[in-house]
């Protein structure tokens, strides 16, 4: 009996240290992990766009966590915000991520975002940047793949949408020339996007020559030259369980 | 969950885990020894 409480006493005594071992690594390393994890959230929340989140890696009890409470999103599309909570949930070490507001994304409930929602990311993304193609030919400029890069990070989380990549020309030249050039152009486009990893199945590509200039905008003016993008199908997408990663 | 209580949690059952295969080699030990006695 006497040998039985002995090893009992051993066991909790060893449990007793596992316990204390912990605790002060945890408080000697802690801090500078969660420091370490929110200087990297930082990052990845401006390169997604979501520059007015932010992601606090401590706990109701100031406790420092790998578990970050994302706040400060409200205005944000879903898109953003799932894009948002995707780059964080890619840091090494970030597991488990909560919105403050309570949302889909963090519950992962069976909230239905809109597609449109990349139709309008799509559409900031080119409003201030073109993609621009070599004059008179289909070949998408070397500084345009950037923005293709960006375009195709919008797009994903409408996969699962029928997307339509429209081309247009000004109106210099023959129309049927511009046509043919058009839909080369929105082919060029499309495969570049197939390249990026969005399926070809969800792509439909057109083009209408000078048919349908830009708002405002005489016919024969360069600026006519672009590429739009529509969400002319919808599927809705359901919140993905990459916003609410397990422990790695 | 804050780290602290995270790694208190894994070394507990990081312990557990040894205690369990340290019993399990003693017990297979002292079957054999008596087999052999």
């Amino acid at each position: 009996m006497a040998a039985i409480s002995r090893e009992t006493l051993a066991v909790t005594l060893g449990a007793a240290i596992v316990v204390a071992i912990a605790v002060a690594g945890a408080g000697a390393t802690g801090p500078r992990l969660a420091a370490s994890l929110s200087e990297q959230a930082k990052v990845a929340i401006k390169q997604a766009g979501g520059a007015p989140v932010t992601a606090r890696f401590t706990t109701a009890n100031g406790w420092p966590t790998r578990h970050p409470l994302l706040s400060g999103g409200e205005t944000l599309g879903e898109g953003t915000r799932a894009r948002v909570a995707r780059a964080i949930g890619a840091i090494p070490g970030v597991a488990d991520i909560r919105w403050a507001d309570g949302t889909t994304l963090a519950k992962g409930t069976e909230a239905t975002p809109r597609p449109a929602v990349c139709q309008e990311d799509v559409a900031g993304l080119l409003r201030a940047r073109t993609i621009h193609f070599e004059e008179g030919s289909s070949r998408i400029d070397q500084a345009s793949q950037t923005l293709l890069d960006e375009v195709a990070a919008a797009l994903r989380p409408c996969l699962g949408s029928i997307i339509g990549i429209t081309g247009h020309t000004d109106s210099s030249g023959p129309e049927p020339g511009n046509l043919a050039l058009s839909r080369l152009r929105a082919d060029a486009v499309r495969d570049a996007l197939l390249r990026r990893g969005i399926p070809a199945d969800g792509l439909r590509t057109s083009g209408v020559g000078s048919r349908v200039p830009v708002e405002g905008l005489d016919p024969d003016d360069p600026a006519n030259r672009r590429i739009e993008f529509s969400v002319v199908a919808t599927e809705p997408i359901k919140p993905t369980p990459v916003d609410t990663p397990g422990p790695r | 969950m804050p780290i602290w209580m995270e790694l208190t949690v894994l070394m507990l059952v990081a312990y557990a885990a040894g205690l369990a295969l340290g019993w399990l080699l003693w017990k297979g030990r002292r079957k054999g020894s008596e087999t052999d006695g």
